[in-house]
């Protein structure tokens, strides 16, 4: 492992620090450096730190007089003259654990001598020319990245058939498919549309009468689909579905994860003010705002103030290692999570790659990575967990949340610890013992010597106890007791993961991203490349999450509207017009249409960046009425349909897919569970569970009839029918699921009990209607499971195997299964 | 085309359906032509002996210092008091001698404990890692970093790499199989994080049944073999209004294989066609070695049946104390079954293209734990593994920790460089072995790594 740390005595950091050039090389001196120091480099070195090689590990070029002149990652490897004072003497004399080179063996003694005459020497170096390739921010190219221009608002182009388009955004899909030569798709039947914009809307598939009442309308296709989408936007069932889609970006989960996966009791809140928010249509930039800074934002009631304050519990909901036993560690990687989920989740920029060198493709500094991150430094991250030492800790700490009270519209104060909280009371137990017993010894005769020492040790252990007794004692202003957690956690006491104002304070680089090997402090500021967007101040007294929302939320701001905007095109049409959905950055895909891209932005901005209205476009556009008909013509020109000649077959998510088996046993439960899936104390650690053991079956349960966006999202531990059908990872931001086909798929299909048992009580469902004969059964079979009729060949083959069996309800019951089974199903036509 | 279908249907029940049927289609035909599975098998990125992995994973820190270690200064030395290596939990204390005996074993002259008498006939096939090191001394972070390469994040699991990398010699049954997997750690362990589905480790609990939804209790076979055709039948139709589709093609492809492994599965584990004399040898009718010996044969004969990446596991080596009798009885759980899958290994020709390895998260002190004398701390700075088969040195005794064993200094393998060794073993250079995930190419070796050339055959 070739590691350069920096040293704590580490020259400047200043990666293009040269050094005075001495005189040239005296003949006698290149003599030496031929004969003793260049076969020892090439030997020794140059693997690891050449050009040729491909390598400079540690930022480090050992191949050049350039290449060492300007450093490494830890500073000046050489100080010519100097070998004291150079660290290459250092690591190759095997000085310190962490920097030793070569890694694996140390050079002989000899060779170490060379290299410290040759360093005294002045470093006589003839290979000069060299080149060498630091990789600093070309901020200039940055800049002109397509992503941080401002939001323009193209005028539609002209199109050639001016009968097609329904909305502007079918002219910038139809130019640029009348460009190309080719004619988009005809739409799709009404049989596929309304399967289509009843899942992608809702998740579940449409009734048969909601089918039949769709076929039978009378109206035009642009007024009957009209009527259905007004309907399916305001069914919560809406909010359920999308509000499922920003929980992935959020990370969302009901457990820490990681090392100790405790349990998060009280994310539910989050979960249902996210569902919430979509149904009511919450303007995208007041819930940005709010799930930044709702804690800090003007409200309207003690209700309202509540949901803002839960609304921020996007910042606590991170996976972390509860098990970290070093605190810089663990504080800098919940804050690396927060910039992560914020950056990739509303920005589509990947912030993370600078914290530990400057970004490799953005022009993101590592510098502006901790002018960042200085605004969640000075947050107070409250979600309910402590990291602690050992197994036998309590992770699940309920006075690190936030009591939420509807009769309040100040703000709330972070409940304080009890006095003599639970973990310090062994200790107080075990002084107080000590000193009981040392009072006792201390009233025996005993020598003055003995005596002095008992009295310094009882002086000793009572200031301890004190000490314990000031941390722990319960608040004394008469604000903060309202929200004190009484001696027992308040049972009625509503509590919330959320953030809080905390210490404001600015942060230290951390070199290489080692929490230990800090660089300079830099002040909390909004990254650079962002000048442009007039980005609000931040003040001394506040944390600056306020301005950040308010930077993020600005018109001004390149990325916000288009990041939002490409996710809603990605979630229905199969693939955003950025197809990275999650990274707008250099090394991101470029949009495919960059004219639409920004005319739904500047559209979804002036309409109250109402995600309603933007989806209802889309979905009544021409663009989303496409049939998939595969028309050879065109898929000689573009076969993966970037032009959106047709449309894309869309696999259905996990969550979709077991909702509508629910539906299609008639089981689900539309009604949302009144509360939380755990109990509100429930501090379980789930990496400890075992399955089939009380509690640690609760995630598996996916027999219970309940919508999919209700079971808890257990880190680690989900369903397997959610690992097995791509359920989006929890641990970090996801914008686009995976679509993996797998045989565990297929198995789950066939054997599952939840799928047998759905199939049966669905045939059990077709068979009561009265029909006249197999073939309308089967008929109506066809409308009940994928909303069509069965083609002449399908019926044909549904007879034949019906036949096959004498037992009714287990044929149908197979017959049933083997539609649920089939790719249609589980695909969005 | 009906009746052709029907005659396709036939074939199907055979098992090779859909090859049938695309040769009769046109479109379909080259939308087959054109789907890769994703588990087809890979070439490396040069040749290597080395086709398959099967790793011995043992849970809570083995104590290298009473096993594989043999170190005749702390012998000397025990009960002295010494300083533990800064930065670990080892501390300061009392040092505990080995506390089991050691001889030279094979020609090679390996020193390996009492506790190995089966396995130290394979002496001259092992290649003892005794520079280990890992960055964590908690054995959650420590087992986490041993299969992803990383404490902080979720990555791709080393198996799942080695899937990625290489597909699947079975088209009956998943590249990547973990048998009892441990609990510490959890999915991750053998997770494919952002690697396609796929790669990830099929999850075999032998307690729970083996593998999810491998059996259907519902139909007969041939009942839900023709519902199978029903299904693919729609899957094609399907497909043959959107030629070209792969995820179609895989959905297809993905029934042929499910409904392949429903037999193939159980028929890998069930042990009931191994001989008597076999299941001996195992150790499987004796209680103390019957769970290890079963995971043991399972391995062999997933090996056999092309599995690219087989995981066993046996955790409860965390010895902090009772360390005599504890040590003793891991061991003897897993010594004899071990020596049998390395002698049927090599019987059948096949250890050379297996590598074999065996190890935990991490070591233990050299100290005693609390001079009790019978127990060990934790120790991340120096411990052992060993590998065999699979274009290794055997007989070799590679790298080495400080006179009494606690710190490594020689040989020095860390995870990355670990990782970087069995890639390397499987014919990849670990820095090339990539895939690219929110706009970055990833590794399994981050930015570190360097194979310990040493040890390579």
């Amino acid at each position: 492992m070739m590691r350069l740390l920096v040293f704590p005595f580490a020259v400047t950091l200043s990666l293009f620090a040269s050094h005075a050039v001495g005189a040239e090389p005296t003949e006698s001196q290149l003599v030496f450096f031929e004969a003793n120091i260049r076969p020892l480099l090439v030997k020794h070195c140059y693997q690891c730190h050449s050009i040729e090689s491909g390598e400079g590990k540690g930022g480090l070029l050992l191949d050049s007089k350039e290449g060492w002149s300007s450093g490494g990652d830890s500073g000046d490897a050489i100080q010519p003259g100097d070998a004291r004072g150079s660290l290459l003497m250092d690591s190759v004399r095997y000085e310190n654990a962490d920097l030793q080179m070569p890694p694996k063996y140390q050079l002989a003694e000899p060779e170490i001598e060379a290299i410290e005459t040759w360093i005294n020497m002045g470093a006589p170096d003839p290979r000069v020319g060299g080149k060498v390739t630091k990789k600093g921010i070309d901020w200039e190219k940055g800049k002109s990245h397509w992503a941080f221009q401002p939001i323009s608002n193209p005028t539609p182009p002209p199109t050639k058939d001016t009968a097609w388009p329904r909305d502007d955004l079918d002219r910038f899909v139809l130019a640029k498919i009348e460009d190309a030569k080719i004619a988009p798709a005809p739409d799709a039947t009404r049989f596929a549309l309304i399967r289509r914009v009843t899942l992608d809307l809702t998740g579940l598939p449409p009734s048969v009468a909601e089918v039949g009442e769709f076929i039978c309308d009378q109206e035009s296709d642009d007024a009957a689909l009209a009527k259905v989408v007004d309907r399916l936007l305001s069914s919560n069932a809406f909010g359920e579905r999308w509000g499922r889609h920003w929980l992935d970006v959020a990370r969302y989960a009901d457990s820490v994860g990681k090392t100790r996966n405790v349990a998060f009791p009280h994310a539910w809140r989050y979960r249902n003010y996210v569902i919430d928010s979509f149904n009511q249509d919450k303007p995208y930039d007041k819930f940005i705002a709010e799930q930044l800074a709702g804690d800090l934002l003007a409200s309207t009631s003690g209700k309202d103030r509540n949901e803002k304050i839960i609304a921020t519990g996007l910042l606590a909901l991170g996976s972390m290692d509860l098990n970290e036993r070093d605190q810089d560690q663990f504080n800098l990687d919940r804050i690396d999570d927060q910039m992560d989920t914020i950056g990739r989740a509303m920005m589509g920029l990947t912030f993370g790659c600078a914290r530990c060198h400057d970004h490799k493709f953005d022009p993101i500094s590592q510098s502006d990575y901790y002018a960042m991150a200085g605004i969640f430094a000075s947050t107070k991250t409250l979600s309910g967990q402590q990291n602690r030492q050992g197994g036998s800790k309590q992770y699940y700490q309920p006075n690190l949340l936030v009591r939420l009270d509807e009769s309040l519209t100040s703000k709330p104060e972070v409940s304080t610890p009890k006095p003599f909280d639970k973990s310090k009371r062994a200790e107080v137990a075990v002084l107080k013992n000590r000193i009981a017993k040392l009072q006792n010894e201390q009233k025996k005769n005993l020598p003055r010597q003995q005596q002095e020492r008992l009295t310094l040790q009882l002086a000793n252990l009572n200031k301890q106890l004190s000490e314990i007794a000031k941390q722990s004692a319960a608040p004394k202003s008469k604000k903060n007791k309202n929200f004190a957690i009484e001696e027992k956690t308040d049972p009625r006491a509503v509590l919330a993961m959320a953030v809080t104002e905390g210490k404001v304070s600015n942060l230290a680089l951390r070199v290489r991203g080692e929490p230990d090997v800090k660089g300079d402090v830099v002040p909390r500021a909004f990254p650079v490349i962002f000048k442009n967007t007039s980005p609000p101040s931040l003040s001394s007294d506040e944390s600056g999450r306020l301005e950040l929302a308010q930077w993020l939320t600005s018109p001004k701001h390149p990325l916000t509207a288009r990041v939002m905007v490409n996710r809603v095109w990605a979630h229905l049409f199969g693939r955003g017009l950025v197809e990275t959905v999650d990274n707008f950055g250099a090394s991101g895909a470029l949009p495919t249409h960059p004219e639409l891209l920004d005319h739904l932005s500047s559209r979804f901005m002036k309409d109250r960046w109402s995600v309603k209205s933007l989806i209802r476009s889309i979905v009544l556009s021409r663009t989303y009425r496409l049939s998939g008909e595969h028309i050879a013509e065109n898929a000689t020109v573009d076969e993966d349909n970037q032009l959106h000649w047709r449309a894309n077959l869309r696999r259905l998510e996990a969550e979709a897919i077991r909702d509508s088996l629910l539906a299609a046993g008639g089981l689900l439960e539309t009604n949302r569970p009144g509360a939380g899936p755990f109990s509100r104390d429930f501090s379980a650690d789930f990496s400890k569970l075992k399955p089939g053991k009380k509690g640690g079956a609760a995630p598996d349960s996916i027999a219970q009839p309940t919508r999919s966006v209700y079971l808890p999202v257990v880190r680690s531990k989900l369903p397997g029918m959610f690992t097995v059908f791509d359920f989006a990872e929890p641990d970090q931001v996801n914008g686009q699921r995976d679509v993996t086909t797998v045989p565990p798929q297929a198995l789950f299909m066939l054997n599952n009990p939840f799928v047998i048992d759905v199939s049966r009580r669905a045939a059990e469902r077709i068979l009561k209607q009265e029909l006249k004969d197999e073939a309308t059964r089967i008929r109506y079979a066809y409308a009940y499971t994928l909303s069509r009729y069965p083609t002449e060949a399908e019926t044909e083959r549904a007879t034949v195997f019906l036949k096959s069996e004498a037992d009714q309800i287990k044929t149908w019951s197979a017959l049933t299964q083997a539609i649920y089974s089939s790719a249609e199903f589980r695909y969005i036509p | 085309m009906p009746l052709t279908r029907r005659g396709m249907l036939q074939h199907s029940a055979a098992g090779f359906g859909w090859m049938a049927f695309a040769a009769l289609n046109a479109d379909a035909a080259r939308a087959s032509s054109e789907f890769e599975s994703p588990l087809a098998p890979k070439a490396p990125h040069f040749k290597a002996k080395a086709k398959r992995v099967i790793f011995l994973f043992m849970q809570g820190g083995p104590s290298h210092l009473d096993t594989f270690d043999w170190k005749p200064a702390l012998k000397a030395s025990g009960g002295k008091s010494s300083s533990g290596p800064s930065g670990t939990k080892g501390g300061n204390g009392r040092l505990l001698a080995p506390q089991f005996k050691f001889s030279p074993q094979g020609q090679s002259g390996l020193p390996i404990s009492e506790l190995f008498p089966e396995l130290s006939q394979h002496a001259d096939d092992l290649c003892l890692l005794n520079g280990m090191h890992t960055s964590n001394a908690a054995h959650p972070q420590a087992t986490i970093a041993l299969h992803t390469g990383s404490i902080n994040f979720v990555r791709p699991s080393l198996g799942s790499w080695v899937t990625y990398g290489l597909g699947s010699e079975s088209q009956e049954l998943p590249g990547f199989v973990t048998i009892n997997p441990v609990n510490l750690g959890g999915a991750q362990n053998y997770g494919s994080s952002f690697l396609p589905a796929s790669y990830q480790g099929t999850r075999v609990d032998l307690a729970a049944g083996g593998i999810a939804d491998i059996r259907n209790r519902h139909l007969s076979d041939d009942r839900q073999r023709s519902q199978i055709d029903l299904i693919q039948e729609m899957n094609r139709d399907l497909l043959e209004s959107h030629p070209g589709n792969q995820e179609l093609d895989g959905v297809i492809q993905s029934f042929e294989l499910a409904y392949r492994m429903q037999s193939s599965v159980p028929t890998v584990l069930d042990l009931k066609t191994e001989s008597s004399e076999t299941v001996r040898r195992y150790g499987i009718e004796n209680e103390e070695t019957k769970a290890f010996g079963t995971q043991c044969l399972m391995a062999r004969r997933l090996a056999e049946a092309g599995v690219r990446f087989i995981q066993i596991s046996k955790n409860g080596w965390d010895q902090h104390n009772n360390l005599k009798t504890a040590l003793k009885k891991n061991c003897g759980g897993i010594d004899q079954p071990i020596a049998a899958l390395l002698k049927d290994l090599k019987d059948r020709g096949m250890l050379d293209e297996t590598l074999v390895l065996w190890g935990g998260e991490f070591g233990r002190s050299p100290q005693d734990q609390a001079n009790s004398g019978d127990g060990r701390r934790h120790n991340n700075k120096g411990y052992s593994m060993w590998m065999a088969g699979g274009g290794v040195k055997g007989g070799l005794r590679y790298g080495a920790t400080d006179e009494t064993g606690g710190t490594s200094v020689e040989g020095k393998i860390g995870t990355h460089d670990l990782h970087a060794t069995i890639l390397h073993l499987l014919g990849f250079d670990h820095t090339k072995l990539t895939y690219r995930y929110a706009g970055r190419d990833f590794r399994l070796t981050d930015v570190y790594g360097e194979v310990a050339s040493e040890i390579l055959a």
